[in-house]
């Protein structure tokens, strides 16, 4: 348990000089943009010089961006992620909002990637060459080649639109009244489609790398001696070679968290799921810097969250790794 | 070219819908059929909505967004109406008289109507919002309410507007329905207005109350039952939900998601296929007092496009029934200047832009001394579609082709909203824009704007192109503070004529939005600002 | 076996070579196969594929030739692709040999910088900057490049430290040579193979990128892209599927193609199985 705290005061510590360069770094690309929140609000209403003056008044854009950075950051020290002006809230209950709904889609989605991609992946790995290996393999590889956003608009199609099994965007119902478990199946139907273009992708990502690891194990001395002794097949499979091959797939859970996230902008957006990667998208069209900069914060803080735990779980799973040592991941 | 002569008398929507094809003919009768029953009341109506404006307060924010929620909880004056003889149909005014100097305008109030508090609503409401919120913060106001003096009070359900200079009573009867929504003194007398709680949650006298919100999911509003006028809302409720994005609506109408989707959601391109779905009616009625106009806005500063004959030659490259056809497959009208022809008020058939003729184009070019080069380019310049429509940026890549084909080589710049507002009124780093001004019933509330020369930089929605005719000006300022109705007409006929002559900018069409609904919504469409209008009268058929 | 010897033993390789070769065909040829700018509009709206001999695919809903802005579409996505993925490559290999050569404070900040670029979901990055700084082809790649570079710096990394400490790195640091010459000539080709392997990967999350940044409207408006073709075809996805398919399944193929071209890639290195 020891060695567990000091990995999460190393993880933590380090975090804080990665997490102040994405935000100078966000900060200054959004400065550099052409156009700010008050040119991104006049495109919807219009209105004479004095408006736009005392919008920017208003809006402390009249500030100089080294003096809004100071500003920023001094709150930022005290937790206090600022006020959206495009939502005229305070950022961090717009996030808190939508944080949920992008949490348990990209969870969902991990949830079906990791569970069935690496089953999937010891079924083709526990023998390489067989049928079911090149049938996975093969599907696996095109699985993997599909984009996310255009398998979301077939499966829309085929299931909401033509089937019309399931819903076709949102989160749950609108203003259905439903309460306690009505609800959380309502919400579940509506994120089967979601969970599916998102996850799709990974799923096909573990199952090859499980498969490949698996491969690579059943050639190291202690499968082939495990054979030798003539255990049978299946308690070999889950036993030696399948339990060693999941070690990398968990590294790549951790490696695949930022990813992940990013994929969820346009899911969200094709299934109109309202979540962080959606609000990212609006932050941004809205020149609404104070927002964007949260949504990122809060992103990175949930990718660094992802990887501790991921490091804590590779250090109970393999005595090798040890605090002292930097994991590359 | 420009042969649309039939259409004058206000209805392009109606013969629009006609040119869109016998798939429509279900619904073009759909809205005679509806009157044989009796309303019934009671009932849900879900809408879609691809935006939720944070600032739902009509008087601050006169912009169709934030209206198309709002007008259902905060009234105008008076609304816009089809039948009546100046084009409008009383709210919380119930009569409006302006003096022969052009210095009072006189309003008579509507008796026993409460705000949703419960408090009384008297013409000191109207005062306060008219000086404190419309004159002083308002986007357009500001400026149609620029000499507004005082609100005086005689009596509770008496206002008199009091100018400065003579103001056009003409002009102020226009902006009645848009700019002049009445919020309840007693709830932001004393407060920061602009961040007013009220401006999320509206208070007002509507049919409907404010009910909840649910970002990014829906907004609810739910019946009022103390509304002034007896037997209405009809509805119980109507919720928003949130579609941000346009394929989404035809599958949710289709699925019964949703019972309606104003402006255009569901695009063009699905409207034929729509349109025979049983139970579903595609209305292109109730935007005639909403028309946005298409218009390629242009960089002065740049030498060749100085030049009146490049000016033209671009107008008579553009192909502007091709452009209805194509871009707009039929829901729009070509325009033939800057006053749009469903405006019988202004509209000068006169004074047309020049049309397509690419013979000519070529000839003017070359008569102006841009030449072809060896690879067939005369010159090159940058081409800023506005990313407000998907039809902005289609008739940005036709323009890019009709453009080519005259030896213009034009080069795409696509930039959001934020940066094209900078890149064209701010920084002026354009050549040409295709932009999309919404005409609001009177050239003096947002057209003028579009021509006038000696603004400041960082105007959205104005001529920042650097263009100034000392003639041009002198009849906008002329216009600006005449009061008869007659003169100040005539002035506008030529404000037009001179426009499609100098060409600022030039016109290509005009085109209002679609619905498309549930046939069991009823009352639908029913006057001008019908979207943004507030539904006390709709229903829902079992 | 020989590198060459071992990637054509790969079935998969010389598939997914096949396919990249024949879409590199397409679009070199593109400009002959169908002169003229993809983006004209040329018949009627959303003719639907296979009616008219002129434009086999169908038309968009402006008219323009669905099989031209696909075959156009097809120069956008390698050019782009490969674009991106060499910026990338080249970022990591800099930041990485310079962060494993010099150690100490250098490594130290350039990791922390690439700890941040991980930490910050590469999509949303891209998103972001090409909406701030506007959509041409260069920006778009550039804004790929930016979320790609990291997994080929902290290799390159890891292979110079690996490397660093051998004889023959030793030996030329003994004999005076600068050590940014040491790097390019006695670590580079040594640390290079792996990233190389690392490239498909990299090539086909461009690709993918690319496509879903012109989906959300953020592709070079000037040029015909396969996501923008899905993203105009989605909003008539019922009354027109093939205007979201066509363009759906050559974005598959050109990615499982580079998939598949990796694949061999890493067999005719051996990396794994035989390597150093």
């Amino acid at each position: 348990m020891n060695r567990a705290f000091v990995l999460v005061r190393r993880r933590l510590l380090g975090a804080v000089p990665v997490l102040a360069i994405v935000v100078v770094g966000t900060f200054a690309l959004l400065e550099s943009a052409p156009g700010d929140a008050v040119d991104a609000y006049l495109g919807t209403t219009g209105g004479d010089r004095g408006l736009v003056d005392q919008l920017r008044r208003d809006w402390g854009l009249d500030q100089g961006p080294l003096q809004r950075l100071g500003l920023y950051l001094a709150a930022l020290a005290r937790l206090d992620l600022g006020w959206s002006v495009a939502f005229s809230r305070p950022v961090l209950d717009v996030i808190l909002e939508r944080l949920p709904n992008t949490l348990l889609l990209m969870g969902s989605a991990v949830a079906l990637a990791f569970g069935l991609g690496s089953l999937l992946g010891v079924v083709a790995g526990s023998r390489p060459g067989g049928p079911a290996d090149r049938i996975l393999s093969i599907g696996s590889l095109a699985l993997y080649a599909v984009p996310g956003f255009w398998l979301g608009l077939v499966l829309i199609v085929v299931f909401a639109v033509q089937l019309r099994w399931l819903p076709s965007g949102g989160i749950e119902t609108i203003a259905s009244g439903k309460q306690g478990l009505a609800r959380a199946g309502d919400i579940a139907r509506h994120l089967v489609l979601p969970v599916a273009a998102l996850g799709i992708l990974y799923l096909a990502l573990y199952l090859r790398m499980m498969r490949a690891g698996m491969v690579e194990v059943w050639r190291q001395d202690f499968a082939r001696a495990a054979f030798a002794r003539g255990l049978p097949h299946r308690h070999i499979v889950w036993r030696h070679v399948a339990r060693n091959a999941l070690l990398p797939l968990v590294t790549m859970l951790g490696l695949q968290a930022a990813t992940m996230l990013g994929g969820s902008v346009v899911i969200e957006s094709v299934f109109a799921v309202p979540g962080l990667g959606r609000l990212a998208h609006e932050a941004v069209a809205q020149r609404d810097t104070p927002l964007l900069l949260g949504i990122i914060l809060v992103g990175a803080v949930l990718v660094i969250a992802v990887n501790l735990a991921v490091d804590i779980a590779y250090a109970a799973l393999d005595p090798r790794v040890g605090a002292g040592q930097e994991t590359s991941a | 070219m420009n042969d649309v002569g039939s259409i004058r008398g206000g209805s392009w929507s109606r013969r629009a819908l006609l040119a869109g094809g016998a798939a429509f003919a279900g619904a073009a009768t759909w809205p005679r059929s509806l009157l044989a029953q009796t309303p019934r009341s009671g009932g849900r109506l879900v809408v879609a909505a691809d935006s939720e404006p944070r600032n739902l307060n009509p008087a601050i924010v006169a912009s169709n967004g934030v209206f198309f929620v709002s007008s259902k909880i905060v009234e105008p004056l008076a609304e816009a109406a089809f039948e009546t003889p100046d084009g409008l149909s009383p709210r919380l005014a119930l009569s409006w008289k302006g003096s022969p100097d052009g210095l009072s305008a006189t309003f008579a109030l509507r008796p026993n109507v409460t705000w949703h508090d419960g408090k009384p609503f008297t013409s000191a409401d109207v005062a306060f919002s008219a000086m404190e919120v419309w004159k002083k913060l308002q986007n357009l106001g500001r400026l149609v309410f620029a000499d507004l003096e005082a609100v005086d009070t005689p009596d509770p359900l008496t206002a008199v507007f009091r100018f400065s200079k003579p103001t056009p009573f003409q002009l102020i009867r226009n902006a009645l329905p848009a700019l002049t929504a009445v919020l309840p003194k007693h709830l932001y007398e004393g407060t920061d207005i602009n961040a007013n709680k009220a401006n999320a949650a509206p208070i007002g006298t509507g049919p409907f109350r404010w009910g909840e919100s649910r970002p990014g999911e829906y907004t609810r509003l739910v019946r009022n039952p103390t509304y002034w006028s007896p037997g209405q809302p009809l509805l119980d409720e109507i919720i928003y939900r949130v579609l941000p994005d346009r394929a989404a609506a035809a599958g949710a109408l289709e699925s019964g998601e949703i019972q309606l989707a104003a402006f255009s959601m569901v695009p063009l391109a699905d409207l034929g296929r729509i349109a025979a779905v049983p139970g579903l009616a595609v209305v292109t009625r109730g935007y005639e007092a909403l028309t946005y106009q298409l218009v390629v806005e242009i960089n002065h500063r740049k030498p060749e496009l100085s030049d009146p004959r490049v000016r033209r030659a671009i107008s008579h490259a553009i192909d502007r029934d091709f452009v209805v056809r194509t871009v707009f497959l039929g829901f729009a009208a070509t325009s033939s200047g800057p006053v749009p022809r469903n405006d019988p008020q202004f509209h000068d058939a006169t004074a047309q832009v020049p049309s397509f003729d690419p013979a000519r184009a070529n000839a003017l070019l070359d008569e102006a001394g841009f030449r072809r080069g060896a690879n067939g380019v005369r010159f090159k310049l940058r081409l800023l579609p506005a990313p407000f429509f998907n039809e902005t940026r289609q008739f940005g890549s036709y323009l890019r082709q009709a453009l080519a084909a005259v030896g213009i080589d034009a080069e795409l710049v696509n930039n959001d909203t934020a940066a094209h507002l900078k890149a064209v009124y701010t920084d002026h780093a354009f050549d040409l824009a295709v932009g999309s001004p919404v005409y609001r019933g009177d050239p003096a509330i947002s057209t003028t704007i579009l021509v006038q020369g000696g603004l400041p930089a960082g105007v959205p929605f104005s001529n920042q192109g650097g263009f100034r005719s000392a003639e041009l000006d002198a009849v906008i300022a002329q216009a600006a503070t005449t009061i008869d109705d007659a003169q100040r007409t005539a002035l506008y006929r030529d404000f037009q004529r001179l426009v499609v002559t100098d060409l600022p900018l030039i016109n290509v069409a005009e085109w209002g939005f679609t619905t498309v609904a549930s046939n069991k919504v009823r009352n639908a469409a029913n006057n001008p600002r019908w979207a943004v209008s507030n539904w006390a009268d709709l229903w829902l058929a079992p | 076996m020989s590198a060459a010897v071992r990637f054509r033993a790969s079935a998969e390789g010389v598939a997914g070579l096949a396919i990249l070769a024949l879409l590199g065909l397409v679009a070199l040829l593109a400009p002959v196969l169908h002169p003229g700018d993809p983006l004209d509009i040329v018949g009627a709206p959303l003719t639907r594929p296979f009616t008219v001999l002129a434009t086999p695919l169908g038309t968009d809903w402006l008219g323009r030739d669905v099989l031209a802005m696909i075959v156009h579409g097809a120069r956008t996505s390698l050019t782009v692709g490969l674009a991106a993925a060499f910026v990338a490559i080249s970022i990591g290999v800099a930041v990485g040999t310079l962060a494993g050569l010099f150690g100490r404070w250098v490594d130290e900040t350039l990791m922390r910088v690439t700890d941040a670029f991980q930490t910050i979901p590469g999509f949303l990055l891209a998103l972001a900057f090409v909406s701030t700084v506007g959509p041409s082809l260069a920006t778009v790649v550039f804004a790929i490049a930016l979320g790609a570079w990291t997994g080929p710096a902290r290799l390159v990394r890891a292979e110079v430290l690996s490397i660093r400490e051998r004889d023959f790195v030793a030996a030329a640091r003994v004999v005076g040579m600068h050590p940014l010459a040491i790097a390019v000539r006695e670590v580079l080709p040594h640390a290079l193979p792996p990233v190389v392997s690392l490239a498909a990967v990299i090539v086909a999350g461009a690709i993918l990128t690319e496509a879903a940044l012109s989906f959300l409207g953020l592709g070079d408006p000037n040029r015909a892209t396969w996501g923008g073709l899905i993203a105009e075809g989605r909003s008539v996805l019922r009354s027109a599927p093939f205007l979201s398919i066509w363009p759906g399944l050559a974005l598959v193929v050109t990615v499982l193609g580079v998939h598949l071209a990796g694949e061999g890639v890493v067999a005719a290195l051996a990396l794994r199985r035989s390597g150093p």
